[in-house]
């Protein structure tokens, strides 16, 4: 969705398929805003995440009053939920899962094994799921809590505007000659 | 047996082994046995009324070093003595006696040191896939040597004959649940067989941790099992302590205790809502859901996590629990989960899908070397912080509490009880006085010489998490990083005793509650 | 069932109003740390690259290489150095592109040098060295 895919390499794009692109993320974002299914894949969590994930649907978090649903269907599904650093052993599994679901589709990869951290990559893990999944949205945590996975859902569907583009994660962070970071 | 004929029988079983019974030893106690005499050693040991195998499992056989042999250990839990037995046996060559044959409670680890060693049982008995996958080579990463022949895909023995098919399930399943794979033998609605895959979750934690301190390495490890952090955190600190010689400060164990039983309450809370989704009472699954979720932000107040992540460190505990916020939220969040709870006994319908279901026998549960509530439901009463008192429990013991039946209704009733008993001791433990606080690591003892090599420098940690004993075994070298690091989560003793609840009388929609009410994680038996 | 019904109705919503509103219940959850640039050696970024468990944090020349999406929350840094790394109080951390997951934190010891001309290298005396 954005100009360089997580299967390497970018995408030399003209301005104007660049704006179709995004016209068609955007009304496709605005159909799963209003309901949306999510597919949840485990590739070697430590079963935190997949607390935090059924949590959603419990009282304090109640996904369903925003539109969200799960479901065990893959042909159902509009979001696929990953978790787990990939155990190259999953491969295939992953692999399937994803192309079982019919196209509009997003990927979330949930969890700091997701995103590359705690497993490096070596011959049992990937160490993240990048390299073997499209990955639309990437949301930190260990675990994530279940409101930190509800903004990310929401900024998956286009409903909230990410936050994390814009924080420095720096205080007091004038610059030695006056300078702004 | 009166506990005098009981002692007397292990301090003879230990003396058997060539051990001198008189010597004051501790808690653990470890004997070097010859590859010869193991078969004997082990007919006596599981004709021992008190003595329980709890852990099986190699070291040595680095590929790197010509002809290093393969130490082949075994835990035993002298569970009426108090006392943990490790024997250690030298493997030269390939084969050692089977020992599943006699103790069926070392089947998966012998499939294990197979996959990891190279070394096998005597014997035919195919062995299963454990934690390599299939498209695993000679030069995948392991522990010790590859086995001269690949496992064949082989599952332990079921029968497919008459009119039961074989189907797969799995391994990526319902809805935030772990990747898992099934192979379901069914006659159609009754199942006949089940068997697991495992390998799908093999992350190599063991083998990661090679080399590494063991502060470095308590991270991974509380990530081994996430639903398990403290206890099985817990267990790796308390092994590195005692091959380290170091000794925590009690308010420290009393906060990693504070630790153990919360994650207890929060797991029986999540198994509860487990239970009411598999039998469809969802307005059930609500209630323990806000119990669930109100225990976990207690987690985060008392400790700073909500899995409590970070709060056992080597050689005590990180911090301490927020003294103030357990008292003012603790009694709130368990009075959810009770109400909840007493509601669901007095649902009819609920009881009925838990009654008879998934029945264990507690002959299987021995034989099978079952832990936890599992193990308890039977009537089995085996908890390590009773059978195995450290510090705290000592000065707290909990009151453990078994079932008649061994089925689903009985394993919910002990997780009520202990979840009880958990906020109990929570109380006990607060007023006693926690904090945070780590040992002064004496002169050398995790940086640096100072300790003899060999098994001196190797110690067998242990706690009660809410599945069941957690065992770790560590080895250090001289510069105090690990060489050997063994974890064994409850999960990885108990999943073997699903396919035993599963069986006959039981249907497909049974196998999602059984389900439930083990409670186990595919993350601490894959590792 | 009534019963069910009833106990419901009593219990009562718990249920959270975010993104309409905010949800105060995340402010006691662990959050990525926030760095103080101006007490950040690169000796310092050092130790704390070394500390850090989950390959969150990495030196480049004069610059701290902090990867959100990689960092668990686990406080190492936080404890290796109280003062020059606090908590953030950030959960909100979804993105859409991985690199806006990965920050840049300049370090101490180039301003120093470009301000100090001929001591480059050296930190003035009076300021933060290491640790609080």
């Amino acid at each position: 969705m954005t100009g360089e895919t997580s299967r390497g390499g970018s995408v030399q794009e003209t301005a104007g398929i660049q704006e179709t692109a995004d016209e068609l993320r955007r009304s496709v974002a605005s159909q799963f805003g209003r309901s949306l299914h999510i597919r949840t894949l485990d590739t070697g969590s430590c079963a935190a995440c997949e607390q935090e994930i059924r949590l959603l649907a419990a009282p304090h978090y109640d996904l369903h009053r925003l539109g969200f649903f799960f479901t065990p269907a893959p042909r159902h599904a509009d979001l696929l939920m990953v978790t787990g650093p990939m155990i190259r052993a999953f491969d295939i599994a992953a692999r399937k899962t994803y192309e079982a679901m019919p196209g509009p589709k997003l990927v979330v990869a949930t969890g700091a094994c997701a995103l590359g951290g705690v497993y490096p990559s070596d011959a049992f893990t990937h160490g993240g799921i990048g390299e073997t999944l499209p990955v639309d949205v990437w949301i930190p945590g260990c675990p994530p809590s279940p409101l930190a996975l509800l903004q990310g859902l929401l900024v998956a569907v286009d409903r909230l505007a990410g936050k994390v583009r814009d924080l420095s994660f720096m205080r007091d962070s004038l610059m030695p000659d006056g300078g702004h970071q | 047996m009166t506990a005098v004929q009981q002692n007397a029988g292990a301090a003879g079983l230990l003396s058997l082994l060539g051990h001198d019974a008189a010597a004051d030893d501790g808690p653990v106690v470890t004997v070097a046995v010859a590859a010869a005499d193991i078969e004997a050693a082990v007919r006596r040991l599981a004709a021992a009324p008190g003595a329980r195998l709890a852990d099986l499992f190699a070291s040595g056989g680095n590929p790197a070093i010509d002809g290093d042999p393969v130490v082949l250990r075994m835990v035993w839990g002298l569970d009426s003595d108090r006392r943990y037995l490790i024997t250690s046996s030298v493997i030269e060559g390939e084969r050692y006696p089977a020992l599943s044959d006699i103790v069926p409670a070392a089947f998966t680890e012998e499939c294990e040191i197979y996959e990891q060693f190279g070394i096998r049982p005597a014997g035919h008995k195919p062995l299963n896939r454990v934690a390599l996958p299939p498209q695993a080579g000679s030069d995948f990463p392991r522990l010790g040597r590859p086995p001269a022949e690949q496992p064949a895909d082989v599952h332990a023995e079921h029968f497919v004959g008459g009119q039961a098919f074989e189907f797969p399930f799995g391994p990526v399943r319902g809805v935030g649940v772990e990747s898992l794979y099934y192979g379901l033998v069914t006659s159609g609605e009754e199942l006949v067989d089940l068997y697991l895959f495992t390998w799908h979750k093999h992350r190599g934690v063991e083998w990661r941790l090679r080399g590494r301190t063991p502060r470095e390495a308590l991270f991974q490890v509380e990530r081994t099992e996430g639903l398990g952090a403290v206890a099985v955190g817990w267990a790796f600190a308390a092994a590195t302590e005692a091959a380290a010689g170091i000794e925590p400060p009690a308010q420290a164990m009393r906060t990693r205790a504070i630790a153990l039983e919360l994650e207890r309450l929060y797991n029986h809370a999540a198994a509860t809502a487990a239970l009411c989704q598999s039998t469809g009472l969802a307005v059930g699954q609500a209630a323990a859901e806000i119990a669930l979720e109100r225990l976990l932000r207690l987690n985060a107040a008392a400790v700073g996590h909500r899995y409590l992540f970070g709060v056992v460190d080597i050689g005590g505990a990180r911090c301490g629990p927020d003294a103030a916020a357990l008292r003012r939220e603790l009694p709130g969040a368990y009075g959810e989960l009770r109400r909840a709870a007493d509601a669901l006994l007095g649902t009819n319908s609920f009881v009925d899908r838990l009654e008879a279901t998934g029945i264990l026998l507690p002959e299987a549960a021995r034989r099978l070397g079952l832990v936890g509530p599992v193990a308890r439901a039977t009537g089995l009463a085996v908890d390590a912080r009773a059978d195995h008192p450290a510090v705290p429990y000592a000065e707290h013991p909990p009151t453990v509490a078994t079932g008649q039946g061994g089925d689903v209704l009985a394993r919910f009733r002990v997780m009520l009880a202990e979840a009880a008993d958990s906020v109990r001791l929570i109380g006990d433990l607060v007023e006693a006085g926690a904090g945070p606080g780590i040992a002064d690591l004496p002169e050398g003892a995790i940086g640096g010489t100072g300790r003899p090599a060999g098994d001196g420098r190797s110690g067998l940690g242990w706690a009660e998490s809410c599945r069941g004993e957690a065992l770790a075994w560590v080895a250090l070298d001289d510069s105090g990083r690990i060489t050997r690091a063994r974890l064994r989560p409850a999960s990885l003793r108990n999943w073997r005793g699903f396919d035993d609840a599963c069986r006959s009388q039981n249907v497909f929609t049974d196998i999602p509650i059984i389900e439930a009410s083990f409670w186990l994680t595919v993350a601490g038996t894959s590792r | 069932m009534p019963l069910w019904f009833l106990r419901g109705l009593r219990r009562g919503v718990v249920t959270t109003r975010y993104p309409a509103r905010a949800d105060g219940s995340a402010t006691a959850l662990p959050t990525p740390p926030a760095f103080r640039p101006d007490a950040l050696t690169r000796e310092l970024a050092d130790r704390l690259a070394a500390v850090c468990p989950s390959r969150a944090l990495a030196r480049n020349a004069s610059v701290l290489i902090f990867d959100v999406g990689a960092c668990t929350a686990c406080g190492r840094c936080r404890e290796q150095a109280p003062g020059a790394v606090t908590a953030s109080g950030e959960f909100e951390l979804a993105a859409t592109d991985r690199a806006h997951l990965v920050k840049r934190i300049p370090l101490l010891g180039d301003e120093t040098a470009r301000r100090s001309g001929p001591t480059a290298g050296q930190a003035p005396a009076g300021s933060q060295r290491g640790q609080a």
